[in-house]
Formats: structure tokens, sequence, C-alpha cells
């Protein structure tokens, strides 16, 4: 799981109040190489301040944060180390998206021929010829990645970079990250779209209200692995499965809840007491489920009496491009 | 450090603004040249009462400088831009990640305003020296006096970069880039030049203060002509102290703010 050239990402005891309002508070968790760390929360639960703190771009109010043991802006060269993409707005509209890259290649060192080579990794060679003004939001996120790519980093970090893509450019994001992973890169990957997340992560990082609520596996977090069958008689199948050393619980819309992972055993079982069947599957981690039912009603920016003298900041939709509006 | 300088010179010459200036600068050297070259000579401008007034060398530096007029306003401007437009854009959050050391990030935008300054203020002599030059040979007039004329180009390169600086720090402290080249523009250009007609009916303002003022600081670094021989007046050298002192405060302290403030 740790590979040598890696990076891990460690944050421990962070948090941020802006006057009265705690953006993170109390924050610890770790991000390791070789994986792709999925960052969840609703929109406003602290995410885009989190990221802030690890980048040395907002300033902790207690705690601490490291990427490889140092903190961001001790890093010399911290492109070579740490790439970023933060929202999907950081252009000068009177500038190409080449000139873009070639700005911040220059302040790391970084010759113009790997901007180019980026451009095309990215898909946007011809267009980022053109001033960023006209740029779609799919264009941008494209942008930024290449700009976090930059200097071929062992730590990838990403702020919603789903958002504005077509699915066709999301299929080809959730392909590039894993490629990079493989690699042993560490990868860190906010999002509110919990199905995104759930085909694209290996480690789940839960907040809401600047919190950490759960993180682990993504296996860890759906609760135990089981197995989903359908039969006409499922009491009948509960007893031969006790009888078979299987223990089994209802489940949701008439099925039961077998607590293996040997779909063969279960099958079995079933034709040896004679009962028809006519589903039988592995249960599925269903992380939206979880993550509702752990942020539901908690969201401070929906109003919660908890925190009546801070007034959160205005959300602007998520699906508008910008989850900036957290901070 | 040097890697972030020329990211800063690179960033100045990618937008369309470089060349724009430059054009302007150009053009508004050349043009006032020809203006003061032949106002500052001819017998009938002489004459009327109220006339600026100096001798074969003040009026060769005025009319190799007077690109500067507009010059200080154009630094001044490009300046608050420098930092402005980054706030405004918020491509200053991609600027602090690819150079995180804050005070590196600006002293990079301090050397890289200096530079600029010299650049368009060679623009400029060039323009003002083509044509001014001529007009004070037609009119009969040595185009060269003394060798302080050259010395009032080269300071005028430093005057354009330090009104640069000052622009940087009015558009760090005013985040709004709108609101600073409005009040760093009306300030230098409308409120200063009141300010200083106004002191100058109090005799004390007149003697002691006045003098430094940006502008009149300015005027007295490149020493152009004056509005008579009674104009208190500061060295050349003391006034370019002055008119840097200005600079260091006003981006010193600026920069002072960036190193601490939250990018979000």
């Amino acid at each position: 799981m740790t590979s040598t050239t890696g990076a891990r990402i460690e944050i421990s005891g962070l948090t941020k109040r802006f006057g009265g309002f705690v953006a993170v508070d109390d924050l610890t968790f770790t991000v390791e190489p070789g994986r792709i760390t999925g960052f969840l929360g609703p929109n406003g639960a602290g995410k885009t301040t989190t990221l802030r703190m690890l980048l040395d771009l907002v300033h902790p109010t207690s705690g601490s944060t490291r990427i490889d043991g140092v903190r961001y802006a001790e890093i010399e060269r911290p492109f070579m180390v740490v790439g970023a993409a933060l929202e999907a707005t950081n252009f000068h509209p009177g500038r190409t998206g080449r000139d873009h890259l070639r700005v911040l290649a220059t302040a790391n060192g970084i010759p113009t021929a790997r901007v180019d080579e980026l451009l095309e990794l990215t898909g946007i060679p011809a267009a980022a010829r053109k001033r960023a003004g006209e740029y779609s939001l799919g264009m941008r996120q494209r942008l930024g990645l290449a700009a976090a790519l930059l200097g071929d980093p062992k730590v990838l970090i990403l702020d919603e970079p789903a958002n504005g893509l077509d699915p066709e450019g999301i299929r080809w994001l959730r392909g590039f990250l894993r490629h990079l992973s493989d690699e042993g890169k560490t990868i860190l990957v906010s999002s509110h779209m919990l199905q995104e997340v759930q085909q694209t992560a290996d480690d789940i990082v839960i907040i809401n209200n600047g919190k950490l609520i759960r993180s682990g596996t993504l296996a860890e977090l759906s609760g135990g692995r089981g197995t989903v069958v359908r039969s006409s008689d499922l009491d009948s199948l509960a007893g031969a499965l006790r009888i078979a050393d299987v223990e089994s619980a209802p489940g949701p819309d008439d099925t039961l809840i077998a607590e293996t992972t040997d779909l063969r055993l279960v099958g079995d079982v079933a034709l040896r007491a004679g009962l028809p069947i006519w589903e039988l599957k592995a249960k599925q981690a269903d992380l939206e489920e979880l993550f509702f039912s752990l942020t539901e009603g908690t969201n401070r920016n929906l109003g919660d009496a908890t925190y009546p003298d801070s007034a959160a900041p205005t959300e602007r939709d998520a699906l508008a491009g910008q989850e900036g509006a957290n901070l | 450090m040097t890697t972030a300088i020329r990211s800063e010179f690179l960033k100045f010459f990618t937008t369309r603004l470089w060349w724009g200036m430059a054009i302007g600068i150009f053009v508004a050297g050349g043009l006032f040249a020809g203006f003061f070259g032949w106002a500052l000579t001819s017998g009938a401008a002489q004459s009327s009462p109220g006339a600026p007034e100096g001798d074969a060398t003040q009026v060769a530096n005025t009319v190799y400088t007077s690109g500067m007029g507009v010059g200080y306003l154009l630094l001044l401007t490009i300046g608050v831009l420098m930092i402005g437009a980054e706030y405004r854009h918020k491509t200053i959050t991609s600027t602090f990640l690819a150079t995180p050391n804050r005070l590196t990030a600006m002293l990079a935008k301090v050397v890289a305003l200096l530079g600029i300054g010299g650049l368009y203020g060679l623009i400029s002599i060039v323009s003002s020296v083509g044509v001014g030059a001529v007009v004070l040979n037609l009119t009969g007039r040595d185009p060269f006096p003394s060798g302080e004329v050259f010395r009032t180009m080269a300071l005028s390169l430093l005057v354009l970069g330090l009104w640069g600086l000052i622009g940087l720090g009015v558009g760090i402290l005013i985040k709004n880039q709108v609101a600073a080249l409005l009040v760093g523009i009306g300030v230098a250009w409308i409120v200063e030049p009141l300010a200083g007609v106004l002191l100058g009916f109090w005799d004390f303002g007149a003697e002691h203060i006045v003098k430094f003022l940006p502008t009149q600081a300015t005027n007295a670094v490149v020493n152009s002509v004056t509005q008579g021989p009674s104009v208190a007046r500061l060295e050349w050298w003391v006034a370019a102290l002055v008119l840097a002192g200005y600079a260091a405060v006003l981006a010193g302290f600026g920069i002072w703010r960036t190193l601490h403030e939250d990018v979000s």
C-alpha cells in the first residue's frame, strides 16, 4: 500500500476560524501514496478551505499539514512535488491558456516543451492558443489539470475536477487518475458527487460542517459485505443457511442478506433446500446511502439552530461549476 | 528568485496591456517633446506672464522627459494592474502555488516593475529625444547643453519604476482593481496638484510641504523648468530619495500585508 517513492499527506488537528465561524474543526486524516482518496462532503463542508490550508494559501488557526513530511511553502520547486488544481476560474481572460501554463512553468524552471506535451495529453493543444476568456468550464478544468501535472508531481490535489466535464470527459478523467495512482502517486480528489467518488476512489474521507465524519477504505466504509438473495420463501432459506453456518437477515425490498461473499454456497444451500431463487448477487458498497445518512439534516448552511450567530457564506450552485463560494 | 522574476516578466508580456501602453508612451513622448520644444523656445510663448522658465539644461531636460507626465501615470496603472488583475481573476492562487514563498513572489514583482519602468522610460526617451532634439536644433538651441541631460534621462527610468512600485502598493491596499486605479490616478493627477496649489497660498506650506509631494519630487528629480525662481524645489538626489521613500512605504506595507493574508 505504501510505495517508497510516494509521498504521504498528513493533516492533524487542523482548525480554521473565520471570526466566529468555524470552517474546519480539528480535522485529522492521512492520504496514502498509490491510492486515490476521495475527499467528500456537501457544499460548504470545509473541503476547499482544508485544501487551501494544505497548500499554505490559507493560514490555519491551529493544527498542521504536511506533504512528504514538510509544509507546502517549504518546498523549493513545489510543482515537482505537488500539483494542485483548485477552482476552475483562475485564468486571466486576456492571456492564452498556453501562456498561462508557461508563466507557471517558468516560475518552477520547467521548459515550454513540457507545457505543449501536457496540452497534448489533456486534449486541448489548439484551443489553448485562444484567450482564456472564451473557455468553457470543461476546457478550464482540463487546463487546470494540465497546470497541476506540469512538474510530474508525486502528489496530486484536485478540487472538484469533474465539474463541467461531459460524461466522456469524466470517463477520461477517471481512467487518467487510475493510471497516475498506479504509478504510485498520491491523489486527493474533493467532490460532492458521490457516485463519481464511488467509482474512482480507493479511500474515502467524509467531512461535514468542518468535522471529520468517517474515513477509511471504500470497503470498510460501506459496512460488512454480503450476498443479496431473493426467494419465494425467505424464512425457509434463512433456516437452511443457518444450518450451513451462514447468518442472514432480511434486507430491503423482500431480500435476504446473507453474511457471506460465497455466492455458490448460497446457491447450493438453496438448491438442497429445494427453494427457487431468482436473484443472487454480491452486496455492493452503497456510499450514497451512507453519505446521506451521515450528513442529512446537519448542514449548517441550511440554517441549523446550532449555529445561530454564524452567517455561512452563500453557496452557488455546484453544477454551475463553482464550489468556491465556500470560503 | 530568478525563475519567479522571469515568470513575472512573462506574465506582463503575455497580455495585450504592454504594447498598448508602449504605443501610448511612445506617442505621448514624441507629441509632448514637440510641444514643449516649441513652447519653451518660441518668443511668443515666452513673452506671456507666468510662463515656465529655466536655463538651457532645464529646457532640454523638460523636453526629453516630456513623456513622463503620461509615463508615470501609466506605470502607476501597470503597478496597480500587476497585483489587481491577480486578485480580480484569482490568478494570485496560481502565483502563490508556483512560488509559495510570498516574499519571493512579491519581490519578483518589485524587480519586474523596476525593469518595466526602465523599458518604458527608454521608449519614452527614444521618442522624446528624437522629436525634441530636432525641434531644439531648428529653433537654434543646443540640443545637449550639458552632461546633466544624460543624468536626467537615466533618472527618469528610475522614476518610472518607482511609480510602478507606488501603484503596486496601492493595488494591494485597495483590493478592488477599479477602485485602486481611480484612487491612484485621482490622487496623483488631480488631488495632489490641487493640494499643491492650495498649500502654495500658505507660506509655510509652499516652502516646506509642497516640494515633498510625489509629483513635485518627480519634477525635481528630472530638474525640469519651473513656474519661476521663487518655487521651492528639492535637490535632484533628495527628490529621488523622497520618491523612493513613497515607493518603499507603499509597496513595503502592501507586501507585508500579502505575507499574512488568506488567499481564498
